[in-house]
């Protein structure tokens, strides 16, 4: 006999809430794993792009009155045009520097930008809309918040228009291009400071609407991006970085592992303690880098 | 008398201070397969990079078809017709052998049909192997595919820097035998050989270099025969 109503639970509470996590995380990690793959360093202030994003379309609900998915666009175009503007003021100067120079500018950029951030907005969490939302209710008793839908349907869609981006067009193949092999994409007539530019555009978009789901799911906070930072890396890490699908599988899987290990799988009380959730992105991006640093899905070795 | 397709006078330069090349003449005529052999360290694939513009140079000019390209950047000089194919890493992985031959041809706008088909003729192997990841063939088959993706340029002129090199003697054959097989459809050839005698005898001309200069500059025939280029550079 099935339990439905524990199925009911299960799906309710670990594997959506798992879903929705492992969205937020694969948008980042996108944007850390294109980033890596095109400029070779780990963009170290990428999770407060994500904080960035997830203020501007704070101001956009706050102005105009609208609801936040319709400030989706505009903020994550304008957090991307930030991320090009930060390439063109930050990395840019280092391109032809040892990466490593470029890796501590991030740190730089990370702390200008939250504080900047702070100085903007303030440092109390905020909400886009204050008061709960009734939940859609299937079967009698699996509730699902309507955003979380979207969260996971936008994030698929995003996911596929990307793997048609970089399969089927000319600037999705020069992407993959300067990725593999840098020199041999310039003798082959590739401009790589444009292949530089789209990238900045893409993982700023991303990384943006990641934030703003962020912000959706819990609230929005100055420091949101930065908590964010450890899972991002270890999901791109764990897909094989330089890989962007790679990446939003990584980010999916180590979304769901998190909510899922919280599950009473044995006994009565949750595996692990939901205090310690965030611990296991970090234990999986330990034994990684250890045993297995291409990742999974065979990417570039970190 | 129409201007030589390549013609390089007095190359120097090389990576940071150290001037591996200097002063090294190379020419070329439309129709001809030319090969520079020389020891290690004689600066024969740093004098092919400062050719295509991956390398800047201190001094010395290149002309192509009579036209002056110095200092010009590899993007515009493919634009204009020269393809080069690198020693090593000339592949693009984690793609897959057609989309490399895509690559090859993404400056130019139209139809690809044409030349593509012309590749595969030249290359039967890669027209079965088109959906397979090009990191995933043998060697040679990943040198075919290198020299192939330089050819969808449609280029007047092919650099190639040692394409041979690590290959079995068989497959070395088969290259060089493609290799004169584009060279007969109208495309001038400046190769960089470690098999200096097999390449010097498909080749019309040769260039010697040691120390980053030219040490004997002749036509293949005659290198071949000179005694001391013989016992100093092809093994006696």
């Amino acid at each position: 006999m099935i339990d439905w109503s524990g199925l009911l639970d299960f799906i309710g509470f670990y594997l959506i809430p798992g879903l929705v996590t492992g969205c937020i995380y694969a948008l980042g990690a996108i944007g850390v794993s294109l980033l890596f793959g095109i400029l070779r360093f780990a963009h170290f202030a990428h999770g407060d792009v994500m904080t960035l994003g997830g203020y501007l379309a704070l101001t956009v609900v706050w102005w105009l009155g609208w609801p936040v998915l319709a400030a989706i666009p505009f903020a994550a175009a304008a957090t991307a045009l930030v991320a090009v503007g930060l390439d063109r003021a930050f990395y840019k100067p280092f391109r032809r520097r040892p990466t490593i120079i470029s890796v501590i500018a991030s740190f730089g950029v990370m702390l200008m930008l939250r504080s900047a951030i702070q100085l903007i907005w303030g440092v109390e969490p905020m909400q886009y809309k204050a008061g709960i939302e009734p939940p859609l209710v299937f079967f009698d008793e699996l509730r699902v918040q309507p955003r979380h839908i979207w969260m996971v349907g936008v994030t698929a869609a995003l996911v596929l228009a990307l793997h048609i981006l970089l399969t089927r067009t000319r600037i999705g193949r020069a992407m993959r291009a300067v990725s593999d092999e840098p020199d041999l994409a310039r003798v082959t007539g590739i401009s790589t400071e444009r292949v530089i530019l789209v990238t900045w555009l893409l993982g700023g978009a991303l990384a943006a609407i990641a934030g703003i789901f962020l912000g959706m799911d819990t609230k929005i906070d100055s420091y949101m991006g930065w908590d964010m930072l450890l899972p991002v890396f270890a999901a791109a890490i764990l897909g094989g970085i330089g890989s962007p699908m790679g990446a939003a599988a990584g980010g999916l899987v180590l979304g769901l592992i998190e909510e899922l290990s919280t599950y009473n799988w044995i006994g009565d009380d949750s595996l692990v303690s939901p205090d310690y959730k965030l611990g296991i992105a970090f234990a999986i991006m330990v034994a990684l880098l250890i045993w297995r640093p291409t990742g999974l899905l065979r990417g570039r070795q970190f | 008398m129409t201007a030589p397709l390549l013609q390089a006078t007095g190359l120097t330069g090389g990576y940071g201070g150290m001037d591996i090349l200097q002063g090294v003449d190379l020419s070329l005529e439309a129709h001809e397969v030319a090969v520079i052999i020389g020891p290690n360290g004689a600066g024969k694939s740093t004098a092919m990079k400062a050719l295509i513009g991956l390398i800047p140079l201190k001094s010395g000019n290149v002309l192509y078809a009579g036209e002056d390209i110095t200092g010009q950047a590899p993007e515009r000089l493919v634009g204009r017709g020269i393809a080069y194919v690198p020693q090593e890493r000339n592949v693009f992985r984690t793609m897959t052998v057609e989309e490399n031959l895509a690559m090859g041809a993404y400056l130019r706008r139209g139809d690809l049909g044409e030349t593509l088909a012309r590749v595969y003729a030249l290359f039967p192997t890669l027209k079965d192997k088109r959906r397979q990841r090009a990191g995933e063939l043998s060697g040679g088959q990943r040198q075919m595919v290198a020299i192939a993706r330089a050819l969808m340029i449609e280029p007047k002129l092919l650099l190639l820097d040692e394409p041979t090199v690590g290959l079995s003697p068989k497959v070395i054959g088969e290259i060089f035998e493609r290799i004169l097989a584009i060279n007969a459809g109208g495309v001038g050839i400046l190769m960089v050989e470690q098999n200096a005698r097999a390449a010097l005898a498909i080749a019309h001309r040769g260039y010697v270099l040691a120390t980053g200069r030219n040490r004997f500059t002749d036509n293949a025939a005659a290198l071949l025969a000179n005694r001391e280029v013989a016992e100093a550079f092809l093994g006696g």
